[in-house]
């Protein structure tokens, strides 16, 4: 228990926390309140009298809503893109993890490879598009080479400046001890690692899903981002908005999960804890 | 001399190893699949020099900038109003931060079906990708100023135009910059997405022929121009950053 409180700060008595957090939730969530009405009022009113009837507005979006979750279609396309978004990820977490260990503590392969992995983050990965198309197929084999594309150099550039910046007591703790290179990879930089790996998990799921809708949309195969470009080309745009809000919804929940996790698990990083 | 030559070596050394395994990939496999280096180099001259390269160049350029400037002619101002107006920007920072993380090209189809094929609808597409990063930074500068600063300096009856030059500006700036380097690269995504999936132009179209007539020269040649556009800009957006990061306490 005291090794917690000292390690995470956490105040010994839970009694004083809620009226701190009633106090900050009062003085915010009134703005976010009106302000967030306000936004809906003018989409709305400048919907209705701008815009012709198909256009998506709060109110027929709020009204489509329960129709759309229990249409099967609507179901199979998201877990379709979920489902190679999550696998897309898992090889690129994998690969990029590999990748970004041994470029971190051999500066060898990193002199090797680094231009390549910046290069291939800098390219705008829409573009490889027609070329995995040409290699794939218009198959989902191209959504998920895009996912991949999109998601393994932000999480190799973080996890090589992750291993890179491992403290050198530990390592030299480590190297006392005789522990073989592969251990230390492991054991120690690894897990040192870990919130900068995070981090570039973070980027990679929101540049997955972003692969994910693009692939779909270029090689119109089945998934949420087709869902969203066939309901809009046919005029239902109010289903097709029920579509960017689970998009939206899975953006925000990426990074309030990956924030969250920061902060749970890994309670003695803190970089850039601001209130 | 020397110094300068062993500083360079491993990068030199890494590139030729780099064409000489892609030379080496190309003339194993099918033309159909890939092109060794030395023939996109050929496709890429053919391109230039019959005009039609530059051509497309400048239109994604001119697209690329106007929504780039726009994005940062709303996004830095409204970034630095919401610095100064503490209740504006604790009641809309959740709906930034929402846009800022939700993919903006899922908006397309909406804008196309909307907005036709003109220039403006590409337009909006490359603002929209370019403005939330923007904003999304400069809020995040605002909310890095104590609000003790705010009232020391109008304790000393530090007008506005002051409160501006020496606490809001310093503090925000240097965020916004992490934001326009991050709006250079999406907006970069955004140009190609508006040139793919509204009305094909500029090297988007350029990729999109030369992928539809199995001209996998042409792909190669064109991603690898958009590739090193890509790291120029990124560069770019680095030392603008870099620049003013010797604000930041």
């Amino acid at each position: 228990m005291t090794e917690q409180a000292i390690g995470t700060s956490i105040p010994l008595s839970t009694a004083p926390k809620p009226s701190p957090l009633a106090a900050r939730m009062s003085g915010t969530f009134a703005p976010r309140l009106i302000a967030g009405l306000a936004i809906l009022l003018l989409w709305e009113f400048v919907v209705r009298a701008f815009a012709p009837a198909y256009v998506a507005k709060p109110t027929t979006v709020i009204m489509a809503i329960p129709r759309v979750i229990v249409d099967p279609a609507f179901q199979v396309a998201t877990g379709v893109t979920l489902a190679a978004v999550a696998e897309g990820l898992a090889v690129a977490l994998l690969f990029g993890t590999i990748i970004g260990l041994l470029m971190g503590r051999s500066p060898m392969f990193e002199r090797a490879i680094r231009h390549y992995v910046n290069g291939f983050y800098a390219v705008p990965m829409i573009v490889v598009l027609p070329l995995f198309s040409l290699w794939f197929g218009y198959s989902g084999a191209t959504r998920i080479a895009t996912i991949i594309f999109a998601a393994i150099f932000s999480i190799i550039i973080n996890v090589a400046d992750g291993a890179r910046s491992v403290p050198r007591e530990y390592l030299e703790v480590a190297r006392s001890f005789r522990s073989n290179r592969l251990s230390v990879l492991i054991g120690i930089v690894l897990p040192a690692s870990l919130p900068y790996l995070l981090a570039g998990f973070r980027l990679a799921a929101g540049r997955a899903l972003i692969g994910a809708v693009v692939a779909e949309f270029f090689i119109s195969v089945g998934g949420l981002g087709y869902y969203i470009l066939f309901n809009s080309r046919t005029y239902h745009h109010n289903e097709a908005f029920v579509g960017v809000l689970l998009l939206a919804g899975f953006g925000v929940g990426f990074e309030l999960l990956v924030n969250w996790s920061t902060r749970h698990f890994m309670p003695w990083y803190r970089r850039g804890d601001k209130s | 001399m020397q110094t300068s030559i062993r500083r360079h070596a491993p990068f030199w050394i890494s590139i030729f190893a780099g064409i000489a395994l892609w030379e080496i990939a190309g003339r194993s496999t099918s033309a159909a699949f890939m092109v060794p280096f030395s023939e996109t180099l050929v496709r890429l001259w053919q391109l230039v020099t019959t005009g039609e390269f530059i051509a497309q160049f400048f239109d994604s350029a001119e697209l690329f900038l106007t929504g780039f400037v726009l994005a940062l002619a709303v996004g830095m101002p409204l970034g630095l109003l919401l610095a100064r107006v503490r209740v504006l920007r604790i009641g809309i920072e959740p709906y930034i931060m929402t846009l800022y993380a939700t993919p903006m090209v899922a908006l397309i189809p909406f804008i196309l079906s909307m907005m036709g094929f003109g220039f403006a609808p590409k337009v909006l597409v490359v603002f929209l990708f370019a403005v939330f990063p923007v904003l999304y930074n400069t809020v995040e500068g605002a909310r890095s100023i104590k609000p003790e600063l705010i009232e020391v300096a109008k304790s000393f009856r530090s007008n506005e135009w002051s409160l501006w030059r020496e606490v809001l500006l310093p503090y925000t700036l240097p965020y916004s910059m992490t934001g326009v380097r991050q709006a250079i690269g999406r907006a970069l995504v955004g140009m190609i997405a508006a040139e793919f999936f509204l009305s094909s132009t500029g090297l988007g179209q350029l990729i999109m022929s030369a992928s539809q007539n199995f001209d996998t020269g042409g792909v190669f040649a064109s991603i690898l121009v958009i590739g090193l556009i890509g790291v120029g800009l990124m560069r770019l957006g680095l030392k603008i950053e870099q620049h003013f990061a010797r604000w930041r306490q």
